[in-house]
């Protein structure tokens, strides 16, 4: 059964410029110049019933412009959409918060914008304050509490909607780890129990977690629908090339250095990284001043946020030294240990256990099959086996 | 949705990390017969209005909680609370009964001239503030139109509907002047209920029709308050219909708040019933007036979001 049917649907939108010369002033308000985007352009696909779809792409691809659509909050240009059920849009999780109300008044207000019932609300009233974890301060109003308990306050609402298909945006960039397990634990229980979820993100490891199917969007068009892998892995390799990661360049006079760049790679530049084949991981930097023992980590971690393999320049003998300026640093490893999957990575610059730069998930690295593998590492290993001739006598 | 948290708990699917309190939340069994909705682009019609009074009719809840929360959080944080509700309407009557009493004079046909204008005053005030609360009000949260989804007419209606609640409270200041001038009460006093209800669907279709432009062109907002100043005087509040020679009684006509409330205070102070064409014509153009201001703000709401 299909829940969800989006056929040649497009949305245009009127971006008006406002001419900043004086000219605007006798030309009247009517003469700004208008220029048309189409922030979702013929875009159709269907969701099955029970199916997770991932939406990734760019900033700006239309991820958002389409759940809007499916939510009713704008109408589409052109084209028709099919919903079969009810349907919960989480766009952003506490915009219906009122900061003077307390934390039980907004969970009523916010839970009749989304069309719950009061009655519906009183009953899961306790269910709803026990998974927020905001219990101690459900009666103060909410200007009082901390952004994190805004949006699992937010979050929690939205979670008791119990709605026949669910649309998530970004929910899951908000929040401490431990509330974003409970996020994802709630919705792959909504999965089991046969919901349709419609889920974008640009953490593309939640997105390879979580979804069953994945489209892949670039300025309005579908460029891509299909298995999560793939799907993230093209998209991977129209953004990055080659999974590499430009971060921004700007950086204060007080930091002597910083991170520029990220690129993984093999030898032979055109393979794919694979789980027990050589990889190469380059990481650019640029320094302001001289550095003295300068260690250089790259971390990767496992969709589930914990720590999964450390590269160190520690390690390495030569005593390092750095001169201002740009350069990369190279880490060779002969064999990837890592099993096949997404990692998210972290890049850290130091001395003397003084951080010059961290950046926190910052690249993605994808891995893919290579040599044989179970559990959580590969094992490099040579393998022989000797017949030991039986003995007679 | 109708069943019950402890039966579904049962049937609750726990994952393998899942916490304590994620195992405590339920999730129901999705429900078979769900109701197919097909979306296209938006157009004034027939179709889009039905539509629209049927999702409203989905979100009653909502209604009730807007309206209840407008009047909690408007007099938060103020000393003198819901004496605000009295107050506006008691300074108004004492400058007006100073010029019109005492300045110059207005024929009231023996009636006090304090009693005679509050009277008036109480659906004036209605009617002003619920049009200008809906047109600020529809903007003030830009978020809730672009991340969420609710029939926007609800936040005009929830103005409306706190409006209602502060004519009542009002309205007991003016059962106090009643007494106080030894006006008697008739039983012709209950139709000052239809009144108010054609006066209630004509504030309702000026607060859907300026709050949908506002949204586009934030000159309405800058106009409302001189607007409704001039229209003020342009309804008979400060004076009676009765004093308006004849050959302009018919603009009268057209505008169904003067009708409503020059009837209203015949009905209440003067005990006599309403004018029946007067109040039939007031009736008829403001139920047109009230639906094709609800077909307007219907087909601009799917565009709010994107303009506002």
């Amino acid at each position: 059964m299909i829940d969800l049917k989006l056929d040649r649907v497009s949305k245009k939108y009127r971006i008006r410029q406002r001419d900043p010369s004086p000219r605007r002033w006798y030309r009247g308000a009517f003469s700004q110049s208008v220029a048309e985007v189409w922030a979702v352009n013929d875009v159709s696909f269907e969701v099955q019933q029970g199916e997770v779809l991932g939406i990734v792409g760019h900033n700006g691809a239309g991820k958002t412009t389409i759940l809007k659509l499916l939510s009713s909050i704008t109408t589409p240009t052109r084209g028709e959409m099919t919903i079969r059920g009810r349907l919960a849009a989480l766009i952003e999780v506490s915009s219906g918060f009122h900061p003077e109300l307390t934390g039980r008044e907004n969970v009523y207000l916010h839970g009749a914008m989304l069309g719950m019932r009061r009655s519906e609300i009183t009953r899961k009233m306790d269910s709803i304050v026990e998974f927020s974890g905001v219990e101690k301060y459900i009666d103060v109003p909410v200007k009082r509490y901390s952004s994190g308990m805004y949006v699992r306050l937010g979050f929690s609402v939205a979670a008791h909607l119990d709605p026949d298909i669910v649309l998530l945006d970004e929910v899951l960039a908000v929040g401490d780890v431990a509330f974003q397990a409970k996020c994802l634990d709630r919705i792959a229980e909504l999965r089991k129990s046969g919901r349709t979820i419609v889920f974008v993100s640009h953490d593309l490891a939640s997105v390879y977690r979580i979804c069953d199917r994945a489209i892949l969007l670039d300025r309005g068009r579908v460029l891509l629908d299909g298995e999560p892998r793939s799907v993230i892995d093209q998209y991977q390799k129209r953004t990055f090339a080659d999974s590499s990661a430009t971060m921004t360049a700007e950086m204060d006079s007080q930091q002597p250095a910083r991170c520029v760049n990220i690129s993984f790679q093999t030898p032979e530049s055109s393979d794919s990284i694979r789980t027990g084949y050589p990889m190469i991981a380059r990481l650019g930097y640029r320094a302001t001043q001289r550095i003295l023992d300068p260690v250089f980590r790259i971390s990767l971690y496992w969709p589930s946020g914990y720590l999964c393999a450390q590269l160190t320049s520690e390690s390495s003998a030569v005593p390092l030294l750095l001169e201002p300026g740009v350069g990369v640093v190279e880490f060779q490893c002969p064999v990837l240990p890592v099993v096949p999957g997404l990692y998210r990575v972290d890049i850290a610059i130091e001395t003397r256990g003084r951080p010059l730069d961290e950046q926190q998930r910052c690249a993605t690295l994808f891995v893919h099959a290579g040599r044989p593998a179970a559990g959580d590492f590969y094992i490099e290993n040579a393998c022989s086996i000797r017949t030991e001739a039986p003995r007679f006598g | 949705m109708q069943d019950s948290s402890s039966a579904s708990m049962m049937t609750g699917v726990h994952s393998d990390l899942s916490t304590e309190s994620a195992t405590a939340l339920a999730v129901r069994p999705r429900s078979v017969d769900a109701s197919v909705r097909v979306i296209r682009p938006a157009t004034f019609s027939l179709s889009t209005v039905v539509l629209g009074l049927r999702t409203l009719l989905h979100y009653s809840d909502l209604l009730y909680t807007l309206s209840m929360f407008r009047l909690n959080v408007r007099y938060k944080q103020s000393a003198l609370g819901w004496a605000w509700a009295a107050l506006q309407p008691l300074a108004l009557m004492g400058i007006y009964t100073f010029i019109f009493a005492h300045v110059t004079t207005v024929k009231t046909g023996g009636i006090p001239y304090p009693i005679f204008v509050f009277s008036a005053l109480l659906p004036w005030i209605f009617f002003a503030t619920a049009i200008t609360n809906s047109v600020q009000g529809l903007i003030a949260y830009p978020n809730l139109l672009t991340k969420m989804y609710f029939p926007r007419e609800i936040i005009p209606f929830s103005y409306l509907a706190a409006g209602v609640i502060d004519f009542l409270i009002a309205s007991v200041i003016l059962a106090f002047l009643m007494v106080h001038y030894r006006i008697s009460l008739t039983w012709n006093v209950l139709y000052g209920i239809p009144i108010l209800m054609i006066l209630a669907a004509f504030a309702a279709a000026m607060a859907l029709l300026f709050s949908a432009v506002h949204v586009r062109f934030r000159d309405v907002g800058l106009a409302m308050p001189f607007v409704l100043q001039v229209w003020m005087f342009a309804t008979p509040v400060v004076y009676s219909l009765e004093a308006v020679p004849q050959r302009f009684r018919f603009f009268y006509l057209l505008d169904p708040a003067a009708g409503a409330i020059d009837n209203f205070r015949r009905a209440v102070i003067y005990g006599k019933p309403p004018n029946i064409t007067e109040m039939a014509w007031a009736a008829a153009i403001a139920t047109v007036s009230l639906a094709a201001a609800y077909a307007y703000f219907k087909s601009s709401e799917a565009i709010m979001a994107d303009i506002i």
